[in-house]
């Protein structure tokens, strides 16, 4: 019986060299791709890098806490906000206005969570909406951020396009090392509990609202992080599309079609979501549905979407987040 | 000697529907007490407010010297109630090793290491080393149950609550569990085990109490409540309805 535990064990170093070498190999090729792929190339990974992050922190909150957001657009958009009132108006530099996202987005996250977190299942939804919708009133009748306006965020034109696509490589990676690093520390064990059945977790010690709530605001700072790149890439704000539920949309899209409560569902699931934008971007207004429809689909096929379908029947696990049993000396 | 878990006029209700009256007993130190009763009795509700689940309208719990009612969950556990499902609720995206685990961290306020050394032991004690690295969620039933008790003893209670381990399981599964509360019992622990199958009420436990009606209709040694007129009417009685 414990030979069984250390030959997998064996296994595990073999594969752990083997992923060692596949990450390193794909890092080098997204650090020279600037240089060899183009802009549009440039600007598709910079997507990919963005919707990623923010997705995986919505798949932190609905995959494992339980806490569908529909309303993480709240987070973009302030970011963006604070992202053009720095830079447009103030003329201060973008690293500020990263850092003072990131602030606001925890603040916010720990006032609304004072409602919010009173409200259950699918209430929880529907608050998190109202909140963003409440904000895009707000903005769009704000004096001061030039109601619905907004703002040409012109310090985009003038970044070196390459150094942002780096950071924007940065942000993805850091979204996957936190996302990594919580489920590798014991609370990510209170997470797949919570992940698998909430009510029995709460009965085996673990506490559901300070496990949430921390979740809550590391995904807001994140996802505000995330946002002010976004807005960085677009160039432009403005209260319909800040707060538009679009964003969380795609989130959605993405997790599931990717795999939910997995880390890599939202990297492959980004990666398909920005390509199929770029093919359906010929059809505007059909675009949501076409996608829709293949979220369905694929939904029949595959509940637990791609890579849940991959994990389920292979039992893969590429960020070694599974605890290993140590043979005994 | 004072009893570990004392319940004083334990009482429900769901609406109208009052489900427990008036409970009473005693757990004494390193007793295994079956619990017996018919389906729908409110035995599951009895663990659920014990636990902290469902509050009690009335009555009162006293553990370890200290009335409870109003603890949360968290306290409980901490405090050392442990419990099974009736119905396993093992986590089943995360194996069985990893399953242990989480009951020490968060049972116990283990740290993950110790906590893992525990689940080792524990894996020997539910004889589940083979499948300790198989996923919660592809284990058979009795590996399920046994899981249960694993998880439960992991938080390292005083009083462990058992809600129909052996319920479904076979003839020869049902003396594997029995062997498993054998060496529960060696190692100290104080247990509440509710049960249909009436062989292991007679050979697994020190005490039976039988509820029906909301309220505790007998309590004594198992063979006696078992035979006992009391019980064979509280049977009898639910399948004339
Ligand atoms: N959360 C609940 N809300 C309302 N009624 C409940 C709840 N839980 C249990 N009941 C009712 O309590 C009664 C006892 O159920 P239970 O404790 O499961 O019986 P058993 O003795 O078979 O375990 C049943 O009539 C059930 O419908
Ligand atoms: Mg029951």
């Amino acid at each position: 019986m414990k030979n069984n535990h250390s030959s997998l064990r064996a296994q595990s170093k073999t594969a752990s060299l083997i992923k060692l070498i596949v990450a390193a190999v794909i890092l080098i090729v997204l650090i020279v791709m600037p240089f060899v792929g183009g802009a549009y190339i440039r600007n598709i990974l910079i997507l990919i890098f963005l919707y990623m992050a923010v997705s995986q922190m919505w798949n932190l909150l609905a995959g494992y806490t339980g806490l569908v957001s529909l309303g993480m657009q709240a987070f973009i958009g302030l970011a963006g906000y604070v992202l053009a009132l720095t830079t447009q108006q103030y003329g201060k530099p973008i690293w500020l206005a990263f850092i003072l996202a990131a602030v606001i987005a925890v603040v916010f996250a720990l006032i609304i969570s004072l409602p919010i977190f009173k409200m259950k299942g699918v209430y929880f939804t529907i608050g998190t909406w109202i909140i963003a919708e409440a904000l895009y009133v707000f903005f769009a009748n704000w004096a001061f951020v030039k109601y619905s306006i907004g703002y040409n965020i012109t310090v985009a034109y003038r970044m070196n396009l390459n150094t942002f696509y780096y950071l924007c490589l940065v942000i993805g990676i850091v979204s996957i090392a936190v996302v990594l690093f919580i489920l590798r520390s014991k609370t990510g064990l209170a997470l797949m509990a919570m992940r698998d059945n909430e009510d029995a977790a709460e009965v085996r010690g673990v506490r559901l609202y300070r496990t949430k709530l921390m979740c809550f605001l590391i995904a807001s700072v994140v996802t505000a992080i995330a946002g002010v790149a976004l807005y960085l890439n677009l160039a432009y704000i403005r209260p319909t599309n800040a707060f538009s539920i679009e964003w969380t949309v795609s989130m959605v899209f993405i997790v599931i079609i990717g795999g939910i409560g997995t880390i890599e569902g939202p990297i492959i699931g980004a990666i398909i979501y920005v390509l199929l934008s770029q093919i359906l971007y010929n059809f505007a207004g059909y675009s949501n549905l076409i996608l829709g429809i293949i979220a369905v689909i694929l939904i029949m096929v595959a509940p637990k979407g791609i890579m849940g379908y991959l994990e389920e029947r292979f039992a893969w696990d590429i960020f070694g987040i599974r605890r290993r049993i140590k043979p005994k000396s | 000697m004072t009893p570990i878990l004392s319940v004083k006029d334990l009482a429900i209700s769901f609406g109208s529907n009052h489900v427990l009256r008036s409970i009473n007993f005693d757990l004494y130190e390193n007793e295994v007490l079956g619990v017996v009763g018919p389906n729908g009795a409110g035995k599951t509700v009895m663990l659920d407010i014990l636990t902290g689940v469902l509050k009690n309208t009335a009555g009162t719990i006293t553990f370890m010297g200290q009335e409870i009612s109003k603890k949360s969950i968290y306290e409980r556990v901490r405090m050392g109630i442990g419990r099974t499902f009736q119905i396993p609720k093992s986590f089943e995206g995360m194996t069985a090793y990893e399953n242990i685990i989480t009951g020490g961290v968060y049972g116990a306020g283990m740290s993950e290491k110790a906590a893992a050394a525990q689940a080792e032991e524990i894996l020997d004690i539910i004889g589940m080393n083979e499948h300790a690295l198989t996923f919660a969620g592809k284990l058979g039933l009795l590996d399920r149950k046994r899981l249960e008790i694993g998880v439960a003893m992991a938080s390292k209670p005083k009083v462990i609550l058992f809600d129909e381990v052996a319920g479904g399981l076979t003839e020869s599964e049902i003396a594997g569990v029995l062997e498993i509360v054998a060496k529960m019992r060696k190692l100290g622990y104080s247990i509440i085990w509710i049960e249909h199958v009436i062989q292991t009420m007679l050979k697994g436990t020190d005490r039976v109490l039988c509820m029906a009606n909301g309220v505790d209709v007998i309590c004594g040694e198992p063979a006696m409540v078992m035979s006992s007129r009391e019980v064979e009417e509280v049977y009898l009685g639910v399948k004339k309805k």
